[in-house]
């Protein structure tokens, strides 16, 4: 049984809409990331689940028991929040205990939650200092332990690295990661950052204007995004969009092709929709699967227009001509590629490009994926 | 900064700045300085008529004691004590849970009770004075301090709420999910999360009520008589008609009456500018 | 069944949180307004029953010579204070350097704001009195005859306004320092490697930092002039003759010393439109700064 259930929950702020009908069930020991762009619902959700923000309607169950009417504090829940929210006036040990205190616990045992928590987190020297004398990373490590002494069913993360270095950024999803494996509770994360969701979840959970686009294990969802807009949010730098029409569709591979320009065979799903010949729909393919070429039948000439050397590899933007893209997002550059080419690149220099079949997705019209799925590691 | 600093490296502007701020200044307080020259007279002197010469004779000690033991000044002294302390108390309290209400809760009609709190709170007390006198009377209040205490505590009641709802506001509010998410009840949340918080705001407060409530002379006269009850302020009046040719003795009687808001504002100077550019900046 | 219990505590608890306030505020501020009115349209001697006069006692007001001159002295008591917040910027600009000392020069200027308005009425008596004030000595050293500004009808409001004004011009200016500590460094700096200077840098970049602030002190000016009673009571008791009186204390004697209540709530129920017209104006401002963030 799921351990932490959403059934067709939904919110209005006003006439505003902001969840639609978000069904979403999670099982007991997950590590739950919920991804989207900013204003998607991803935090509403997560405060719906905490119980700081009612819901219009829908109904919320936690460990079997339904808790849609309940305050937070009934829930079974604990939360960490983007600001950290630690009480400036208490100690670190204060802050952690609070929640207890708040519940009557004896003494003993608070300390005893604090000390645990503390030991988890190294954070046994700072028990005595206020949050104002603790630097960010530590401030973040009390806000946890916060959740941890209060031993909840469901830890609730609302971008809880935000606020952070990068340096930190990393160092601290490492350990959060850790202390999931360590106390094996059940997690909910929500945050913008790609990353964090790639890395630390056991499944993600892409929001987009109010609703679940997409639920699945951070590389099921690289290798097969249902849509158009899950495609293009997780993957950085962002995959890249062109503009084909739909020619014959043989044995399930569809044939369609760039206008004056080159032709592909993509394998297509079964159940597609109807589509007369000539549909225009989207081809997509990620910047690291598109290689460079010396000229031949089948690839695309095209133009460098920037060059960002990262190293160990280099992004273009370049300008193939033939390529329209759906969306162009800088001046005439309307492809991005990402190479580890051992040789300098240039603006300006004329390259040639090739897609290969076996990366290429296609998009209907709708934006639905109907590009045959892939096994996750091929 | 603005104006420009003045430069620490030129000495010669700096005595020149000084010099200037020192005389405006000396105009500024020249009616106060002679209150006071005034109250360290003998009586003699100012039966002749030296109000502004030098005092010849240093009566400090003579006139404030004659102003404690000669007149009723002790009594209304305490009377202003009695019936301030309580009603600064007693607006911390209702400020809090009002201020703490209207920051933290949406409800239907939230900005309109606020804007009643903050309107009544503007409005001229004498507006009041006839209907709020008539209750104390039909009470059984009138001429006793809790007439006073009543209605200081409710007049100052409404800028107290528009000063602590300001702050509340500005607390960050994960501080109170954070609270919610952790189980404690709205009572707990004041008790353990705002009230220690808001300890610079309620001195601020508390020193300008009480400011607000030994200054005010309108009701003292509306709803007192007598000297059992009477503030200090309305005391100092009475006593300038009695002692009518004794300026010294009024004089000292007039400082008496400014020392302790005076002394409460050079001890918690920073606390009432920030109360009251709070209150009133952020309002 | 707790949680029950817990759950309605929640939801009742802001309710039971407000009550003693709001009950307390309403009862005895807001009603008491309220029933002013009501009593201005009675002939009542503020012990005995009143008697409906409806609108009897408006009609005697506006046929009063007093009201009038009441009327005439709040807009001069409303003019001249408008001159505190100009006065309040320009000690705020004067002293709000950071030299050692500074900071107790500061609560100097602050002080008469900290004075009982008694105490206040009672030290301006001293400096207007014609036999041996202040300004008695210092237009006598001058060679001219001292005057008596507070038995002279003709000068008798402005002699007080002068001494109400000595407190307020300190309000303004605290407020006005604040919003100098508040201006940013940053648009000072442009303003300054621009090459705004002098006025210039007044009108267009430090000026309209100020607006709030000027609003607000122009606003606690209003109100304080509206509020205009101790002072008169202290220094003239309204005379010589009645002609320093103003609405409050006009209504103030009706009622006390007159035991006419009903005519007195009459006259305060003016003040109340006046006021209340100012407070709306003054909230909506409020609100739409609010807005504006």
């Amino acid at each position: 049984m799921a351990h932490v259930e959403l059934a067709n929950v939904d919110k209005y702020y006003g006439h505003y809409h902001a969840l639609r009908g978000i069904d979403l069930s999670v099982d007991k020991g997950e590590f739950i990331v919920m991804v989207g762009p900013s204003g998607c619902g991803k935090s509403t959700t997560l405060k719906t689940i905490a119980g700081l923000e009612s819901i219009s309607s829908g109904r919320i169950v936690i460990n079997g028991r339904d808790v849609t009417r309940e305050e937070p504090g009934d829930r079974g829940i604990a939360m960490v929040f983007q600001s950290y929210a630690l009480y400036p006036h208490m100690t670190v040990a204060e802050n952690m205990g609070f929640g207890l205190r708040m519940q009557k616990r004896p003494k003993a045992e608070i300390d005893q939650a604090v000390l645990r928590a503390a030991e988890i987190l190294r954070l046994t020297d700072q028990l005595d200092k206020r949050p104002k004398a603790l630097s960010g990373g530590q401030r973040q490590r009390v806000a946890i332990g916060r959740a941890i002494t209060r031993s909840p069913e469901v830890f609730l993360f609302d971008e809880p690295l935000s606020n952070l270095d990068a340096a930190l950024r990393t160092q601290m999803r490492v350990e959060l990661s850790t202390l999931h494996e360590r106390l094996g509770s059940t997690m909910i994360y929500v945050t913008h950052d790609q990353v964090e969701a790639m890395t630390m979840a056991s499944r993600i959970v892409v929001f987009n204007k109010g609703i679940v686009e997409q639920v699945g294990a951070p590389l099921e969802l690289y290798a097969n995004p249902v849509n158009l807009f899950v495609a293009g949010f997780l993957g950085a730098p962002r995959m890249n969009f062109v503009s084909v029409r739909l020619g014959r569709i043989v044995d399930g591979t569809a044939e369609v092709a760039v206008d004056g320009g080159p032709t592909f065979q993509v394998p297509v799903v079964a159940d597609l929709p109807t589509m007369p010949p000539g549909a225009t729909l989207t081809l997509g393919i990620r910047p690291e699967n598109i290689v460079l070429r010396p000229a031949s039948a089948g690839t695309v000439p095209a133009t460098i227009r920037l060059v960002e050397q990262l190293g160990r590899e280099t992004i273009l933007y370049v300008d193939a001509g033939l390529l329209k893209a759906s969306s162009s997002e800088s001046g005439t550059a309307n492809l991005t590629v990402q190479t580890a080419e051992p040789r300098p690149l240039h603006t300006g220099e004329a390259i040639h490009l090739s897609l290969p079949e076996n990366a290429l997705f296609l998009f209907a019209p709708d934006g639905r994926r109907i590009s045959r799925a892939r096994p996750v590691f091929s | 900064m603005y104006p420009r600093p003045i430069p620490e490296e030129s000495p010669r502007a700096r005595l020149f700045y000084m010099a200037g701020v020192a005389l405006v200044l000396l105009l500024w307080l020249l009616p106060l300085c002679a209150v006071m020259l005034t109250s360290i007279k003998s009586t003699e002197e100012i039966m002749a008529g030296a109000y502004w010469t030098w005092p010849q004779r240093f009566s400090l000690i003579d006139n404030y004691t004659a102003v404690f033991t000669q007149t009723a000044m002790a009594r209304f002294f305490l009377n202003s004590l009695i019936i301030t302390v309580p009603s600064v108390i007693l607006v911390l309290i209702l400020s809090t849970l009002t201020g703490f209400v209207l920051a933290r809760y949406r409800f239907p009609g939230n900005w309109l009770v606020f804007a009643l709190f903050v309107g009544g709170n503007f409005l001229p007390a004498q507006i009041m004075m006839i209907p709020v006198r008539d209750l104390m009377v039909s009470l059984g209040l009138y001429d006793t301090f809790w007439a006073l205490i009543i209605f200081h505590t409710a007049f100052q009641t409404g800028f107290a709420t528009l000063f602590m709802r300001n702050f509340i506001s500005a607390l960050p509010d994960e501080l109170f999910q954070a609270a919610r998410a952790e189980g404690a009840s709205p009572a707990q949340t004041l008790i353990h999360v705002v009230a220690p918080l808001m300890r610079p705001a309620l001195a601020a407060l508390a020193i300008l009520t009480f400011t607000f409530v030994w200054n005010d002379y309108f009701w003292a006269v509306v709803l007192t008589q007598s000297d059992t009850v009477k503030p200090v302020t309305a005391g100092l009046n009475n006593l300038r008609g009695e002692w009518t040719s004794a300026w010294n003795i009024v004089a000292a009687a007039t400082i008496v009456v400014a020392i302790p808001p005076v002394t409460m504002f050079f001890l918690m100077q920073r606390h009432f500018i920030a109360g009251l550019t709070m209150g009133a900046v952020k309002g | 069944m707790t949680s029950v219990w817990r759950r309605q505590l929640r939801r009742i608890s802001p309710f039971l949180f407000i009550l003693p306030g709001a009950l307390l505020f309403g009862t005895v501020i807001l009603l008491a307004c309220v029933e002013t009115v009501y009593i201005s349209f009675h002939d009542w001697d503020g012990m005995g029953a009143m008697r409906w006069i409806g609108f009897g006692n408006y009609a005697e007001l506006i046929a009063d010579p007093q009201f009038y001159v009441s009327l005439k002295n709040n807009l001069i008591w409303l003019a001249l204070f408008m001159l505190a917040p100009p006065l309040g910027l320009a000690l705020a600009l004067l002293v709000n350097q950071q030299i050692a000392g500074m900071r107790i020069v500061k609560s100097l200027f602050f002080m008469p704001l900290v004075l009982a308005s008694v105490t206040v009425g009672l030290v301006f008596g001293w400096v207007y009195d014609p036999n041996f004030g202040l300004l008695a000595l210092i237009v006598q050293a001058f060679g001219g005859e001292p005057p008596a500004l507070l038995s002279d009808e003709n000068t008798v409001t402005y002699a007080i306004v002068l001494a109400g004004l000595w407190p307020q011009v300190a309000f303004c200016m605290v407020l006005f320092l604040a919003g100098l500590n508040n201006l940013s460094s940053d648009l000072i700096g442009a303003g300054r490697v621009d090459g705004a200077r002098g006025l210039a840098m007044f009108r267009h970049v430090v000026l309209p930092q100020l607006t709030q602030v000027s609003f607000i002190a122009l606003a606690v000016s209003v109100i304080g002039a509206l509020r205009s009673f101790d002072m008169i009571a202290v220094m003239t008791a309204g005379g010589p003759f009645g002609s320093s009186t103003v609405l409050a204390y006009q209504m103030y004697e009706q009622s006390i010393f007159s035991y006419r209540f009903g005519y007195g709530a009459a006259i305060a129920t003016v003040l109340f439109v006046i006021m209340a017209a100012f407070i709306t104006w003054y909230l909506l401002m409020m609100n739409r700064m609010e807005r504006r963030g």
